[in-house]
């Protein structure tokens, strides 16, 4: 930790490494002239597992299970980004109604994924009776994830060469039950987080991300999307059956006409990529083809095939939060030579420094979530006031944000 | 807007520029869905002396060249790392990945820094300096990224030789008491 | 307008919550005398909500099908089965299976099932309940 300050009159303060408003532990040191920011310094690895290494040490089908517990809320798209490496190496053709499958399912975890964020979102700012009432909605989404692939968040559903599980005809009227239950409370959903006075005085102009800082700093996803970069892998270089499908880049302008790149555009992204989502698995179900699910159905096949492959890959998918990149280089062997993973929070990080700068304390947990980290747990914080340490804890720091909206709101 | 030029064209550009520091370019395409839809992968080995150079060169084809990530591995007696940048996004179906791969000595695994062009490289270059002992010249911020600070220097998780990680470092949770 | 949420506030007061309260409506003040209640028949537990058909619970094991071929085995990512080489059968570690099924694919002779059983915590990481062999 660093101890020099720029001025005499302002004071450090580190938040994290593990805090409620971050989702992945991360260590932020400000320092603050008052209530205002000044400098902002980050840093990462506290939960550094070693994935990566382990991985390099299993067989490919060993490897999906492993890359799919990276990430509770991202865990189709690790599994799959590390798929789509492998087969692009070994040359396998994936049937076609496998790739509409795994649109369907893709689709299905960014709807899971960016409710929740709204509902964390409003409890970041205080308002908790929206939290429940998002997470009501998502609890329908999730029961069709668990009809759909057997668990709610472990989906286990991805193959290399394909899926594990198919959809049948008589599971479509549950499938637009679910959807239909989605679309009814979304024009609720809109109404709160849009046009509601006090979201929008907690999140306009707060936390704002220019084009070029976006650009320069390699954003990725809702994040630098908000900030009306057109950057989204589905459209740029589609796999799966993306390609097929008709949709468009979804930047801030499309619903308010401006682009600010603030929290309150990338709430408006968020939304209405939830709205893209049930349309785009409508399209799927409608223009499914019929065919195999998987391109070798026997697994044990299937690995005695990946050891004699060579070669190197990329796999690039979009999650939820921005661009999954996995790369995978094979040499003749029962294990990948090399394997990395990049999730996208890492290239989200950069940007929270502009952001923050110049904003008060009580929009760090707001400003933080808004580019939806991956992550939530609890640990204190430690003020440095002159010479006087004294310690909040992570209910301390929220109540500064509730606090903060209640003088906003008289 | 810079003129896209095709995958051909963009080899050429490079070879043309650089000669034979460019090694072993090849272009893959890929196809994905029903109609079907094809995307191409530029992959080429690229000289460490001219490699600050040729992201630079980059940049004339588009103005803010996505960097994915850096991966790296070490093979025999060299480390390789393997930068992955896109260009050309903002339209449908027209984003290529060019992905350059430097070839370091282990003896002296040395690399500039491309901080200054694009900012967004300073989280995967404090991972490869860490991962695989690569010196990064000119770092912005060196620093850890994350190995935690009381992981003995001189190990290299990544490596598959004796600075790779074992010992105490590792522990097999699996062989517990059964 | 500023109170967007209270239609839907006082709506709710009038609707049965969404949460199904398993296992009991209020926190008992003693779990094990509440237990012990219920198997005298004093009280009863609120049903969990259906498991839906494939769920993947705890796995079942057809011993007299197993013909001993080890592919579960190489395929599993927790190393959670085990291969007794006398008897040339699979002795399976619950407590160490990650639920992910794929050792039903892999099984030639499909020996290997999943129940929707999902109650499965224990206080012994090795007790009977968590082996199956």
């Amino acid at each position: 930790m660093s101890t020099k300050t720029k001025s005499k009159t302002t004071y450090q303060i580190p938040v994290g490494p593990i805090h409620p408003a971050l989702k992945e532990p991360v260590m932020f040191e400000f320092e603050l002239d008052g209530e205002k920011i000044v400098d902002v310094d980050v840093s990462l690895g506290h939960v550094h597992r070693g994935i990566e290494w382990t991985g390099m040490r299993r067989n490919p089908v060993q490897v999906l299970y492993l890359a799919e517990r990276i990430c509770g809320i991202c865990s189709y798209c690790h599994p799959m980004a590390f798929a789509l490496a492998t087969e692009r190496v070994a040359g396998i053709q994936v049937p076609e109604r496998a790739e509409y499958l795994r649109v369907i399912h893709a689709e299905l975890e960014r709807i899971c994924s960016h409710v929740l964020w709204a509902g964390v979102a409003a409890h970041e700012i205080g308002f908790d009776s929206v939290l429940f009432l998002t997470w009501q909605i998502r609890e329908k989404a999730l029961d069709l994830t668990e009809y759909l692939t057997g668990n709610r968040v472990t989906k286990a559903i991805t193959m290399i060469g394909g899926v594990r599980r198919d959809i049948t005809t008589d599971m479509h009227s549950t499938i637009n039950e679910g959807l239909q239950f989605i679309k009814d409370n979304f024009e609720k959903l809109r109404r709160v987080y849009l046009d509601d006075k006090t979201f929008r005085m907690r999140s306009q102009d707060v936390g704002i991300l220019t084009k070029e800082d976006a650009l320069k700093l390699c954003a990725a996803g809702p994040t630098t999307r908000a900030s009306g970069v057109r950057k989204d892998v589905r459209l740029d270089q589609p796999y799966f059956a993306f390609g097929d499908l008709d949709f468009d880049y979804v930047t801030p302008d499309v619903l308010t006409g401006e682009v600010n790149g603030d929290v309150y555009d990338r709430i408006v992204v968020r939304l209405l990529e939830v709205k893209q989502s049930v349309e785009l698995i409508e399209q799927c179900i409608k223009q499914m083809p019929e065919g195999e699910i998987v391109a070798e159905p026997k697994v044990a096949k299937l690995l005695a095939s990946l050891k004699k492959i060579k070669g190197e890959g990329i796999g690039r998918m979009e999650a939820p939060r921005g661009e999954v990149i996995h790369y995978v280089k094979y040499i003749e062997h029962e294990f990948p030579y090399s394997w990395k993973v990049r999730a996208p929070t890492y290239n989200n990080i950069l940007p929270w420094i502009p952001m923050l700068l110049g904003e008060q304390i009580a929009d760090i947990p707001i400003v933080a979530a808004s580019t939806d980290p991956c992550m939530s747990c609890t640990n204190r914080v430690a003020i440095v006031d002159g010479g006087k340490r004294y310690q909040l804890n992570h209910e301390d720091l929220h109540k500064l944000s509730v606090e903060k909206t209640r003088r906003l709101m008289k | 807007m810079t003129k896209q030029l095709t995958p051909k064209e963009i080899v050429q550009s490079f070879t043309d520029t650089f000669k034979t520091k460019i090694k072993n370019p090849r272009i893959e395409t890929h196809a994905a869905g029903s109609k079907p839809t094809e995307f191409i992968h530029i992959w080429m080995n690229v000289d460490k002396s001219i490699f600050k150079e040729a992201v630079k060169h980059l940049t004339t084809l588009e103005n803010y060249p996505h960097l994915a990530v850096a991966s790296g591995y070490e093979w025999e007696n060299t480390i390789e790392l393997v930068y992955h940048f896109s260009i050309y996004f903002g339209e449908r179906c027209k984003e290529i990945s060019l992905n350059m791969t430097v070839v370091l000595p282990k003896s002296k695994p040395e690399i500039d820094s491309i901080c200054d062009i694009i900012p967004g490289a300073l989280i995967t270059e404090q991972e490869k300096q860490e991962m695989l002992g690569v010196t990064v010249k000119g770092i912005p911020k060196d620093k850890r990224a994350f190995v935690s600070d009381d992981f003995p220097k001189g190990m290299y998780p990544w490596r598959k030789d004796e600075t790779g990680a074992s010992g105490k470092m590792v522990r097999n949770l699996h062989e517990g008491d059964k | 307008m500023k109170f967007s949420m209270l239609p839907q506030v006082l709506a709710q007061m009038f609707k049965k919550p969404f949460t199904n309260k398993f296992p009991a409506k209020y926190q008992p003040s003693s779990t094990t005398n509440f237990l012990k209640a219920v198997g005298d028949g004093n009280a009863s537990i609120i049903p969990p909500v259906e498991t839906p058909p494939g769920f993947r619970g705890k796995i079942q094991y057809d011993k007299e099908k197993c013909i001993g071929c080890k592919l579960c085995i190489k395929v599993c990512p927790c190393a959670a089965i085990e291969y007794k080489e006398k008897e040339k059968k699979i002795k399976i570690y619950v407590s160490r299976c990650c639920f992910c099924s794929q050792c039903n694919d892999i099984c030639p002779v499909n020996c290997l099932s999943m129940s929707n059983e999902f109650l499965l915590a224990d206080a012994d990481k090795y007790s009977k309940d968590l082996i199956v062999e």
